[in-house]
């Protein structure tokens, strides 16, 4: 018991609170420890960019990959040959890491990529998918893992406690749209909250699929956060964590508010 | 006429039963959609890997043709030159040093909480979760200093901030397999004389196998694909893999470097995947004489 909790409570409160202590400019590297805000000032216009850039990444993200997701969860559970099919293919994804999930979707959408080969369009015809303005290769590579991520869960729950009220339903003489939007919805709402959760703060604070897919301006938190912190100024130590407290708050309030739904869902202990 | 149907089994009904039954009424229009959706959702997840597969036999592609114009294995080779056996080991050992730490750790947190003689196990079981609703790169950014200071290992510390990362995966699975868990075999044993070593041994860890197995490859996977933690600890003395295909991927004009690269990261995790999915799913019960207990079976499908 007590390793355990030493050891996520030495990082997580550790980490958290040095962030803290060295934003506020009381942990610098060199010279007089001064309480200060004016790490979180010094790049007020790209913090706020990074806050409005990180939370639409985000937001799209989980939304999409909650939808896609559910609706591979709903085939795996109910078609037999189809449902096999996308379950293996949906696992297989699992455990593929992030960034070569990045460095494989930049090779099929760049403008060089498989995909305008595949089609034949030219690389100056084929839209900017990968460093383009709308972040649409990030947004792409996160949604494919992580819908991968909710089918598993899904599949899971629909699978063990869904499919009897299912049946059930399907004898009273429900539709399949009304079973969808009254039976199997309501039942996998918890685990779709949890998985929604999970992948808001994930790509919130994610960095290697926005650097490498994404363009050089302007840059989600994470980024704006690793190119200060490997800055050669002495100064943007601090200024990195406080890009760090930020994303963190964004992070909780996300939790907060997850925690917040769940609650309110009836089927939720 | 009760019809008896096998559970599992489907039965192929004629036509007068099927036009007085709604439910056994066939429903092309349902039947095509979902193929369909199924189709579509299968390119969903199978389309991003092809370039890899592609790419990494292919010796040149020049841009518009849309299958590689020379194939060969160059890619692999200059792979190898770059370092990506040593950066392979690297990864494995990393990957499998995390969960030999976490999978115990979250095992024994797992047990306490599910006994139930823990104070606070609300606040416990949350600041355990908490690594997940932490983005990795803020316990980096804030630990560095105080681990530096503390004259820590570069290695070292990425390994702590790795095993804190893998945590809540495995707490959470051991949870599951340890709800499913009947203590009463383990105090049985101990009424018939056997050690308490004899019982870890030879009772829990047996029944919980499979369980423990699920949350070492979820372990494994957080320090084996990690890129964040080992970038920024190990100031790019650390080379793993992931480190390779980042900087390979960065770079323009080694597409075959990347794949073959991203290929040899896939593939360990997902024979451990298969393994786990062919071994890990319940334990034989075959080998447990008298104990055909369902509970045992149920716990399949890993997370």
């Amino acid at each position: 018991m007590t390793p355990a909790l030493l050891v996520a409570g030495f990082v997580v409160i550790g980490g958290i609170g040095m962030s803290v202590v060295q934003s506020l400019g009381l942990a610098p590297l060199v010279g007089q420890a001064r309480l200060s805000l004016d790490a979180y000032g010094a790049n007020s216009t790209e913090l706020v960019t990074g806050v409005g850039l990180s939370l639409a990444i985000a937001t799209v993200s989980t939304a999409l990959s909650c939808v896609i997701g559910l609706a591979a969860a709903v085939i795996i559970t109910q078609g037999r040959v189809t449902g096999r099919l996308v379950a293996a293919l949906s696992a297989i994804t699992i455990p593929i890491p992030h960034l070569i999930g990045a460095a494989s979707v930049g090779l099929l959408l760049s403008d060089a990529g498989i995909l305008p080969r595949m089609l034949g369009i030219s690389s100056s015809d084929w839209p900017d998918i990968v460093g383009g303005a709308w972040w649409v290769a990030v947004v792409f590579e996160y949604t494919w893992k992580e819908s991968a991520f909710v089918a598993l869960v899904v599949a899971g729950v629909l699978a063990s406690r869904v499919a009897r009220y299912d049946e059930t339903a399907a004898l009273l003489g429900a539709s399949r749209a009304r079973r969808l939007r009254h039976v199997v919805i309501p039942l996998a709402r918890p685990a779709i909250i949890v998985c929604a959760m999970i992948i808001f703060v994930y790509t919130l604070g994610s960095y290697e699929v926005s650097w490498l897919l994404g363009r050089p301006y302007p840059e989600p938190l994470p980024v704006l956060a690793f190119r200060l912190f490997d800055s050669i100024t002495l100064t943007s130590r601090p200024e990195a964590a406080a890009v760090a407290v930020v994303t963190t708050l964004i992070s909780l309030a996300a939790v907060g508010a997850g925690m917040a739904l769940l609650r309110r869902t009836p089927l939720w202990n | 006429m009760a019809m008896m149907v096998p559970y599992g089994q489907r039965v192929t009904p004629d036509d007068r039963t099927t036009g007085t039954r709604g439910l056994m009424r066939p429903r092309p229009v349902d039947r095509t959609v979902r193929i369909v959706v199924a189709v579509l959702l299968s390119v969903w997840f199978a389309l991003p890997v092809v370039p890899l597969l592609l790419w990494m036999v292919a010796d040149r592609w020049s841009f518009p043709s849309p299958l590689p114009t020379e194939w060969g294995f160059s890619g692999a080779v200059s792979a190898v030159t770059q370092g990506a056996v040593p950066a392979f080991g690297r990864s494995l050992v990393l990957g499998l040093v995390v969960a030999a730490l976490a999978t115990p750790l979250g095992a024994m947190a797992a047990r306490a909480l599910t006994k139930g003689s823990v104070p606070a196990p609300r606040l416990v079981s949350g600041i355990l979760l908490a690594p997940l609703a932490l983005p990795a790169f803020v316990a980096v950014m804030g630990l560095t200093v105080v681990l530096l200071r503390a004259r820590v290992p570069g290695l070292v510390s990425v390994v702590i901030l790795l095993v804190a990362a893998a945590i809540p995966y495995t707490v959470y699975t051991m949870r599951v397999a340890y709800a499913a868990h009947d203590m009463a075999y383990e105090e049985e044993a101990r009424t018939l004389g056997a050690s308490r070593w004899h019982v870890l041994w030879r009772v829990h860890l047996p029944l919980v196998a499979p369980g423990l197995a699920r949350a070492a490859f979820l372990a494994f996977l957080v320090g084996w694909s990690d890129y964040v933690i080992t970038v920024l600890v190990g100031g790019g003395t650390i080379i793993t893999l992931p480190l390779l295909v980042a900087g390979a991927a960065s770079g323009v004009g080694n597409s075959a470097v990347v794949a073959v690269l991203s290929i040899s990261a896939i593939l360990p995790p997902l024979l451990l995947l298969l393994l786990l999915g062919r071994f890990g799913r319940r334990y034989p019960v075959s080998n447990l004489p008298g104990s055909g207990s369902p509970r045992s079976r149920s716990s399949k499908g890993f997370l």
